[in-house]
């Protein structure tokens, strides 16, 4: 009744874990936020390097969390050199990729998933503008009233304006849509190649959207209202390198968006996508010879989840450590199916596991041809070894080598006829394909070739199925947001642990008794 | 539905033998006793079951020059001793010169024997790569009733055990495909044998039925087994010195010395049904019917029940 007692702690192990998943979602409501159906989008941010032959650097503004939009599932596609910082004064997100010495073109992209609301702001009409408005505000929100390069606020020209438009105005909201229809009714929108500042703005009576939110907040500042310009994409689905600037203004403790452009006041649709406050540039770069980049924008259907007590909220480049560590147990249960169940040969447990992961990091292609290539030549090099009479250890040591001294020179090789995936291969379990070299000449020598190529392809086959399975994108991403699905797995596991039935490869192998079977029945 | 599935006939698959008779009925603890092949000889001596007489053991580099000392030996094998699956096993049959002579008749130098049994202490030929000892011994000269059937290689009668009573015999005769071993994965036939009478029955080789043995083109089933009575009852009493409910016996039957316990092995095979034509199950079910007191049976009362058996 062993089979029984399994079978309850089983049941129990995939009933805690659907219990947990489920409290999550319904009782908590800490997981995913069911209110976030609808605006979520999938952004591509892709930049284009070429190289100078020299030392190179590109800082970008990241997305951040606000109370309209939420970020998750940020990633660098190669991150390598990529850090994130937070800029002090403003509170920006930066993300700096930097490399000593750029010597070939290469391309960085940063996605990441959004959560987007729009939002109307109902103003007070009772709010008044104050007449010292540096005696009425902390530090951090006086700075947004300060003069900057671009947005002369205190410049003759824009504060006799100002006091043209607000005239003996008080009312905050009455100031600012004096502001705003100014800008608005004066101001003729043209797309330029570089935003003019606020005074070329006044001057010139033309701009595209960064020139006219200067000059809004220039004339809000001037007013004495806190402002600051708001920069982002407007999403959309397809691909665009067209960003969107408009402004904030402080009112009544709150930050209030208005796009003269697209004549938004007081309000914000649900696409907006802030990427930075104050008057940044998105993405600064030094050391390139030429650079471009585009947004690739799509509807997105993976809902966010909360940082409480999640994995969300480790740090981005130990998220993707953990992705993929949840996807062992996973790599696991397909090796246990195929042993268990189907009764494929492998080399050991581990073997597929680890390869699938590595096809995963290399793609398939590559990763299936130097696995081959390179257990070919090394099985060729533990003959010869054979025949010089060397010690099992100092053999398997030696295997060891020339395994990695073949991925070095794959990776050499690759760099110098410019295939750029070959240099991947360095993520290659090189221990893993040392034992496969071993056990695969052992079991060659011992049960046949035929034998020593079953199991091989078994283990390849097993590798496959559980690459394929690794790959999907639901699969990471339930794990992480729910990582409880792993007690699950411990309760499948657990039943396929005493699952005695016949595996699928013994009606092959015991077929012969068939035969016997219906020669009976005929006698009978 | 397939009538492998079928309970009646019972087919043993590996998941079950696994989990419902190794695992519940072989204690991990005494492992050790059956995977050394040395220490299993000297229990078995100790306990007057017949074995091959042990002539030398090397569990060091440096004793490896010994191997010299049997070079007068006319013949004897080499085994590491916790090797499986005949993985690793020498037979010289003598000297030629400054060569060994191999049972294949091909010849071996010095320093290829040192480098084969370095290897075996190395732990090349064990069960989880760990270090390991060998040890030559008795070269077993086969019964001529085998001598139609055989090929080169020693045949060797597999006696399944549970819980002390044989459950189902099979006879493996070595062929040239297998290199005079006799494991059937590496191309040995294995033969079913009557329990009752120890006659055997039908062949398989490699998975598929067969009449005579492919080498030397004689039919194999008819033979009757010499010291059936003998066999099946020294198998019953390996019970009780390495009380693992669920064994293999493996027998060979020398001209001289009649049958000798070559070795134990806690994991047997499941081929043994294919070469029966019977699943295990019914006969390990009619076992378990007993009741507990069939550990406590005298290896003659286990020998009679087995004998019982064979009509399952």
């Amino acid at each position: 009744m062993k089979k029984i007692r399994v079978l309850l702690v089983a049941c129990g192990f995939i009933f805690l874990a659907a219990a947990i998943v489920t409290f999550k979602i319904v009782s908590l409501g800490q997981a995913i936020r069911p209110e976030y159906g609808r605006d979520i989008w999938n952004v591509v941010i892709q930049m284009n390097l070429v190289s100078k032959g020299e030392r190179a650097r590109v800082r970008m503004t990241l997305p951040h969390d606000n109370d309209r939009q939420t970020i998750y599932h940020e990633d660098f596609i190669h991150n390598l050199g990529f850090s994130v910082t937070e800029h002090p004064r403003s509170g920006n997100r930066l993300g700096i990729w930097s490399t000593d010495l750029l010597d070939r073109n290469t391309s960085i992209r940063y996605s990441f998933s959004t959560q987007l609301t729009g939002q109307r702001y109902s103003l007070s009409p009772d709010s008044r503008v104050s007449k010292h408005p540096e005696k009425v505000y902390d530090a951090r929100i006086q700075y947004w009233l300060e003069p900057s390069k671009e947005i002369q606020s205190r410049s003759k020209a824009v504060l006799k304006y100002a006091k043209k438009i607000v005239g003996r105005e008080k009312k905050t909201t009455a100031v600012v849509h004096r502001i705003f229809d100014f800008v608005r009714g004066e101001i003729k929108y043209r797309s330029e190649p570089g935003s003019k500042n606020a005074k070329e703005t006044l001057n010139a009576l033309v701009a595209d959207c960064g020139g006219q939110a200067r000059l809004f907040v220039a004339f809000s500042r001037a007013a004495g209202i806190p402002s600051r310009i708001v920069g982002g994409i407007v999403l959309d689905r397809g691909v665009k390198s067209i960003t969107h600037v408009w402004a904030e203004n402080y009112i009544d403790g709150g930050w209030v968006p208005f796009d003269v452009v697209n004549n938004h006041f007081a309000e914000i649709p649900n696409n907006y996508l802030e990427l930075y406050r104050g008057d940044y540039v998105l993405i600064k770069h030094i050391g390139l010879a030429q650079f471009d980049y585009f947004f690739v924008i799509n509807r997105g259907s993976l809902p966010p989840v909360d940082k409480y007590l999640s994995l969300y909220s480790l740090p981005l480049h130990f998220q993707n450590a953990v992705k993929l560590l949840l996807l062992i147990p996973i790599g696991a249960l397909v090796v246990t199916i195929f042993r268990v169940i189907i009764g494929m040969p492998t080399f050991g447990t581990f073997a597929p596991i680890i390869l699938a992961l590595a096809f995963r990091e290399v793609s398939l292609g590559i990763g299936l041809a130097c696995l081959a290539f390179m257990i070919a030549v090394g099985c060729l090099l533990r003959k010869l070894l054979d025949a010089l009479k060397i010690l099992v250890i100092p053999r398997i040591s030696l295997v060891v080598t020339i395994v990695v001294l073949m991925a070095v020179g794959i990776m050499l090789g690759g760099n110098f006829l410019g295939e750029k995936r070959l240099l991947h291969i360095s993520l290659f379990p090189m221990i893993i394909i040392t034992w496969t070299i071993e056990r695969f000449s052992v079991l060659q020598i011992e049960d046949g070739t035929l034998s020593a190529l079953k199991t091989a392809g078994g283990t390849v086959i097993v590798a496959l199925a559980a690459y394929f399975l690794m790959s999907l994108p639901d699969m990471r991403f339930y794990l992480f947001t729910f990582p409880e699905i792993l007690l699950a797995v411990i309760g499948l596991l657990l039943l396929f642990g005493r699952y005695t039935g016949l595996r699928l490869s013994e009606l092959w192998r015991f077929r012969e008794l068939r035969k016997v079977h219906s020669e009976n029945k005929k006698s009978l | 539905m397939n009538f492998l599935l079928d309970s009646s006939f019972g087919l043993l698959g590996m998941n079950r033998r696994n989990a419902e008779y190794i695992l519940e009925h072989n204690p991990r603890r005494q492992y050790p006793l059956v995977d050394d092949k040395l220490r299993t000889k000297r229990m078995l001596e100790e306990h007057g079951l017949p074995v091959a007489e042990t002539y030398l053991e090397i569990t060091h580099p440096f004793q490896i020059p010994r191997l010299k000392t049997l070079q007068h030996m006319r013949e004897f094998v080499i085994k590491p001793v916790r090797g499986a699956e005949g993985r690793g096993i020498l037979v010289l049959t003598g000297r030629e010169g400054d060569n060994w002579r191999k049972a294949s008749g091909e010849l071996l130098k010095q320093e290829d024997l040192d480098y084969h049994v370095t290897n075996i202490l190395a732990g090349l030929y064990s069960l989880g790569g760990t270090d390991d000892a060998c040890f030559a011994e008795y070269f077993i000269h086969s019964h001529p009733v085998f001598n139609s059937v055989s090929f080169r290689g020693v045949p060797d009668i597999r006696v399944v055990l549970y819980r002390g009573v044989p459950v189902m015999a099979m006879l493996r005769l070595p062929t040239r495909q297998s290199d005079g071993k006799a494991n059937l994965h590496q191309g040995a036939i294995g033969v079913g044998v009557d329990l009752e009478t120890g006659v055997t029955t039908n062949a398989v080789h490699k998975n598929h039925f067969i009449q005579s043995h492919p080498d030397t083109h004689q039919p194999v089933s008819g033979i009757r087994i010499p010291f059936w009575n003998k066999i099946l009852e020294t198998a019953a009493g390996a019970f009780d010195i390495f009380h693992l409910g669920y064994i293999g016996v493996d027998f060979v039957i020398d001209i001289l010395l009649g049958p000798l316990i070559l070795e134990v092995n806690a994991r047997p095979g499941l081929n043994i049904q294919l070469a029966n034509q019977r699943g295990l199950l019914p006969r390990l079910r009619k076992v378990d019917q007993q009741g507990k007191e069939v550990e406590s049976w005298t290896p003659q009362q286990r020998r009679d029940f087995a004998r019982n058996l064979a009509h399952l």
